[in-house]
């Protein structure tokens, strides 16, 4: 039959009219959110670049999971680090989210505005109890009620530093600066010793640092930002002193948290954030600096440290939703959580787990140290990234840094552009 | 063959074409076709990653023209067309004359220049950032010769400039082979009975090779002028995610990798500078072609 002109016009409107299909209702369909029923059936489950290192750890899980409840199976898929954020929105945009998800806070937010986190207030809360008050809360989101994704392993570390640039510069190594005036005094000093060789700080400060120095994130309703205020506007200045000193790393601009740790372990900078984790990259990286390494607690003015948190979400639109609660459960349940921290250099969000002589008792080395005084610490730790802060306000706060310390801009003009910027975005977020 | 038969031949000959065509056009259709038209649909409206958007009209687009960080892209974009073009014109052409002639060792050359095109740009990229970092390679030989240490990363300028650098450097191999299967065909008579008439090598460049070679020299040129324009990596590369010191680096193509992308990406806003971004490509095309079609009359 040969193809008419009409067919043929039919086809290509089809190819046009095809895409406006996207622009339809957003009604979602999906399966029960009971989470209730019977624990069977297959189900997805994707970490956030975990096989590399622990890839026997969570076989040796999923088997565990798969035999505590027959019936079920796992698949296990793995996400590398780079571009997580945009692999969960094409999926979750194309209808493919996996049943248990890897999340952190920031990711959970949009994810539950969109109606694809399971709130476990409602459908999980009798698990509730297991886990760190303020760690169950990490996932709530400002302006909606329930809770979004299982706590799971939470992260803090110490401020390293270099023993011998401090020494340098004529300043006791022994005594490393524990407040955010001592800290930009010895920046200043080790600047100006060094001709502007060695800078002290390598990034430019973030969200969490005007948290921890002690600056009003939020209002108090969540529902615009307010980290403007006079105590911003000074760490920014304090910020602006040490740029123009070379105290701050020139290229700190535009430097990521992985470049400021490269400059930290090429001993181009004095001292930088970290974790437990890193004590083991010194070692093996740079002995050199692992010589020299100093370590000393994170400098908050408000007496309670930054820590980050990690989740498990279950999408609520998975068919088996009784399995995904239950292998979300299984992953960040105290027996497991304590498993994993023992591999790694991380801490459990479960209720009494901290309290382990794992966390609390020292043999003497730095390793235990460090683990010892972060599980302390944690117990009165904010995570001070907002949940609704996304990657495009932290590129409006970033650039706005920037332009005040280049001079374009007031330390106040800049903040106060970086927070009409970020509730503009925040209102179209919705 | 009856007449039946035949006319049942005639009638089904006009298919035939199309189910041959059928699996291209369906892959035309869908990577091609598909997301372009979405693009063009999506920059009517506000959607978001997660979120169905309803049509805005031309809000888009009105909102791109009080964005800051739309006229730095362009501004960027632009200015990137300025400096690596001519340069991307130019230089792989005398590098063609260079190893075009058949001395022994010369393939050694040829590969060792196209050697950065084959590379990752990811790895390129990398090389080059710790080239031109604070304490690389060359700021410690600019030290050591007395200059001091130069800003390129640190300094919005320098940035931009090294981005380019890396772009010609990469682009060089690819462009001078084009230049070498053009120049094949310049025929050699003509050098000679330039030479025969006292030109030397620079009148024999003007007056023979670039005439020979000009419609591969508008060809260079258009092809170029659209990759400078449509920039990412190398800029992303170098100047970080950010855009470099408080974005001012930012490229067109950059801007819509960040405001579309992410769980809270503006897909619409994003769609509405992708449309930017075509319309002055096709623009840059037209333009290029317009001048040569001019320059044969």
């Amino acid at each position: 039959m040969p193809i008419s002109r009409r067919n043929l016009a039919a086809a290509l409107a089809v190819c046009v009219v095809l895409p406006l299909s996207a622009c339809g209702s957003g009604d979602d369909g999906g399966g029960s959110s009971d989470a209730s029923g019977k624990i069977e059936g297959d189900i997805t489950f994707q970490t956030w670049n975990l096989r590399a290192n622990f890839k026997d750890y969570f076989e040796g899980l999923i088997t565990d999971f798969e035999k505590k409840y027959p019936g079920t199976k796992v698949k296990w898929v793995d996400q590398p680090a780079e571009g997580y954020a945009d692999k969960i929105s094409a999926d979750a945009a194309g209808g493919t989210l996996p049943d248990v998800v890897n999340v952190s806070p920031d990711l959970v937010a949009p994810l539950a505005k969109a109606g694809l986190a399971l709130d476990l207030d409602k459908d999980a809360a009798q698990y509730k109890k297991e886990y760190l008050e303020g760690a169950w809360a990490s996932h709530q989101i400002p302006g909606m009620t329930g809770t979004y994704a299982f706590p799971w392993y939470l992260n803090t570390g110490p401020l390293f530093y270099n023993k011998s640039l401090f020494q340098e510069a004529g300043i006791d190594p022994e005594q490393p600066p524990t407040t955010y005036d001592e800290l930009f005094d010895d920046a200043l000093t080790i600047a100006e010793k060094t001709d502007g060789k060695v800078a002290t700080l390598a990034n430019v400060p973030t969200v969490e640092d005007f948290g921890r120095y002690g600056v009003p994130l939020m209002n108090q309703e969540g529902t615009a930002f307010a980290f403007n205020d006079t105590k911003g506007v000074e760490l920014l200045t304090k910020y602006k002193e040490l740029y123009d000193a070379k105290a701050l790393d020139p290229q700190a601009l535009t430097a990521t948290p992985e470049s400021s740790g490269k400059k930290f372990l090429t001993e181009a900078v004095a001292m930088n954030p970290g974790s437990a984790l890193d004590l083991g990259n010194f070692k093996k990286q740079a002995p050199n600096l692992y010589k020299n390494i100093g370590i000393t607690d994170q400098i908050t003015s408000t007496g309670h440290v930054n820590m980050y948190v990690m989740g498990v979400m279950v999408n609520s639109q998975s068919k088996q939703t009784p399995a995904a609660v239950a292998f979300a459960h299984y992953v960040t349940d105290a027996e497991h959580q304590m498993s994993f921290a023992k591999k790694v250099a991380i801490f459990p969000s479960t209720a009494g787990s901290l309290d382990d002589p794992y966390f609390t008792k020292e043999d003497g080395t730095d390793e235990t140290r460090v683990r010892v005084a972060a599980a302390k610490s944690l117990k009165s730790a904010v995570n001070y990234t907002p949940v609704l802060f996304s990657e495009q306000m932290k590129t409006e706060l970033r650039n706005e840094v920037a332009k005040a310390l280049q001079g374009k801009e007031s330390p106040k003009e800049a903040l106060d552009n970086a927070v009409e910027a970020c509730n503009r975005l925040l209102q179209q977020q919705g | 063959m009856t007449m039946s038969t035949v006319s049942r031949v005639r009638r089904q000959l006009p298919l035939s074409p199309w189910l041959f065509a059928a699996p291209g056009l369906l892959v035309i259709g869908a990577f091609i076709l598909y997301p372009f038209v979405s693009t063009l649909i999506n920059a009517f409206t506000d959607r978001r990653t997660l979120i169905e958007g309803k049509f805005v009209g031309l809000d888009n687009f009105r909102e791109l023209l009080h964005d800051d960080m739309f006229w730095i892209g362009l501004r960027n974009s632009t200015l990137y067309v300025v400096g690596v073009v001519p340069a991307l014109v130019l230089l792989p052409l005398l590098l063609a004359l260079l190893v075009q002639k058949n001395i022994p060792g010369i393939a050694f050359f040829r590969s060792a220049f196209y050697t950065p095109v084959v590379a990752s740009i990811v790895v390129v990229g990398l090389i080059w950032v710790w080239l031109l970092d604070e304490r690389g390679l060359v700021n410690s030989l600019l030290e050591t010769i007395g200059v001091g240490r130069v800003g390129f990363l640190s300094d919005q300028w320098l940035l931009l400039l090294s981005a380019m650098a890396v772009t010609v450097w990469k682009g060089l191999g690819y462009y001078m082979i084009i230049y070498l299967a053009a120049l094949a065909n310049v025929p050699r008579e003509l050098h000679e009975a330039a030479a025969v008439d006292g030109a030397g090598a620079v009148r024999r460049f003007l007056t023979v090779t670039v005439p020979a070679v000009r419609s591969t020299m508008v060809l260079v040129g258009a092809l170029s002028s659209v990759a400078a324009f449509k920039v990412f990596s190398e800029v992303y590369l170098m100047a970080g995610p950010s855009g470099g010191p408080a974005g001012e680096d930012t490229t067109l193509v950059m801007l819509v990798q960040r405001t579309g992308t992410g769980l809270t990406g503006r897909v619409g806003y994003a769609s509405a500078i992708s449309v930017v971004v075509f319309v002055v490509t096709v623009a840059l095309m037209l333009l290029v072609l317009r001048a040569d079609r001019r320059d044969e009359s």
